[in-house]
């Protein structure tokens, strides 16, 4: 005998003072409670109502589902770009401050540079204009008198017999 | 009601989207659920609703459900909670039509008169005896005598000692049977048939 019997015994045996009738009704009461869940009580309509409405709410459970991914998918998504786009973000930002400070020194020194070859040339330019000045010299005009020329013997020029 | 293997294996399915997985879920507990909200609220739309946001919660959160325990357990733990949190922001008035629709058995023919009446009484009496029960009396009642659970079950749903549990039963029995002696059922034969 379970428990379940052994706490009725009290009630089956009358010392409850409760009446017989409340008793049995009691016990319709507890079966019409067990006959709330039992699968057998429901009528075929009332079981495919059933089905039907379990399957509306799975329905509704399961769109539901892809729902829950978006917020996951939408992270994953900005990691990534963000992870692609991190070497582009750090030129750039990177680049507008050395934009305005590392190009004037490439200028510097191309600017240099060229002041140092224009110097050069300049100083190449004094050099021959410095070894052909006694030749310019030499090439007086036609007004003046002219030296004697000398004979192709003494042609030592162009400096003067001493 | 799954067997426990079953069970399992059918959460598992469910955790990965299974769509039938899911529906066999809500098929084998939807009715019981809501009978024992139903129970408790006396409202039948309040109860469906209930029941639906339950299964809802928990089959959402499927990932958490801890496998050594039982779904069902699970489930009316978040169906009970949902109640008492809805009953908290307003004070319930019992549905007196949907309680003689739900109650009654739905078998019963409406043409035949007589059969209805039968069962409005018999509705009558399920409401007499469970108004008469307490907070604690007439969950545990409900889901020993409704949801056929047993003492041990309970007791670690409620956290409450087996013995507890036992004498609750004993003294939520007395309480019913007072409130039918004093209800004074007419027809009483009629609802013993």
């Amino acid at each position: 005998m379970s428990w379940r019997d052994d706490a009725w015994s009290d009630t089956q045996t009358g010392r409850s003072g409760f009446s017989l009738r409340a008793e049995r009704l009691l016990v319709r009461v507890l079966l019409v409670l067990r006959g709330d869940v039992r699968e057998g009580a429901k009528s075929a309509t009332e079981q495919r109502q059933d089905r039907r409405r379990a399957e509306e709410l799975a329905d509704i459970i399961l769109t539901d589902f892809p729902r829950r991914a978006i917020p996951f998918g939408i992270a994953a998504v900005a990691i990534i770009v963000l992870l692609c786009t991190m070497p582009l973000m750090r030129d750039l930002f990177s680049g507008s401050t050395a934009r305005s400070a590392g190009v004037a020194p490439v200028a510097n020194v191309v600017e240099s540079s060229l002041r140092a070859r224009s110097a050069e040339m300049s100083d190449g330019l004094e050099a021959l204009r410095a070894v052909v000045a006694p030749f310019a010299a030499d090439a007086a005009p036609a007004n003046e008198p002219r030296e004697a020329v000398a004979p192709c013997c003494d042609a030592a020029a162009p400096f003067k017999r001493s | 009601m799954l067997d426990p293997q079953t069970e399992r294996q059918t959460i598992q399915r469910a955790r990965r989207g299974d769509r039938e997985a899911i529906t066999l879920l809500i098929r084998s507990y939807q009715r019981p659920l809501e009978a024992f909200l139903f129970r408790l609220c006396g409202q039948s739309d309040l109860a469906e609703d209930l029941s639906q946001e339950a299964f809802v919660r928990v089959i959402r959160s499927l990932d958490r459900f801890d496998e050594r325990f039982r779904f069902s357990t699970w489930l009316f733990t978040i169906g009970k909670r949902l109640l008492v949190n809805h009953q908290q922001k307003m004070k319930p008035t019992p549905d007196s039509e949907m309680v003689e629709y739900r109650a009654g058995d739905a078998r019963t023919p409406a043409t035949e008169t007589e059969e209805v009446e039968r069962t409005q009484r018999v509705s009558q009496l399920v409401g007499v005896a469970l108004d008469s029960l307490v907070s604690p009396q007439r969950e545990i009642v409900l889901l020993f005598h409704q949801q056929g659970w047993s003492v041990q079950q309970i007791a670690t749903e409620l956290s409450m000692p087996e013995g507890t549990i036992k004498s609750h039963l004993f003294r939520a029995r007395r309480r019913m049977l007072e409130a039918i002696e004093r209800s004074g059922v007419r027809n009483a034969e009629e609802v013993l048939r």
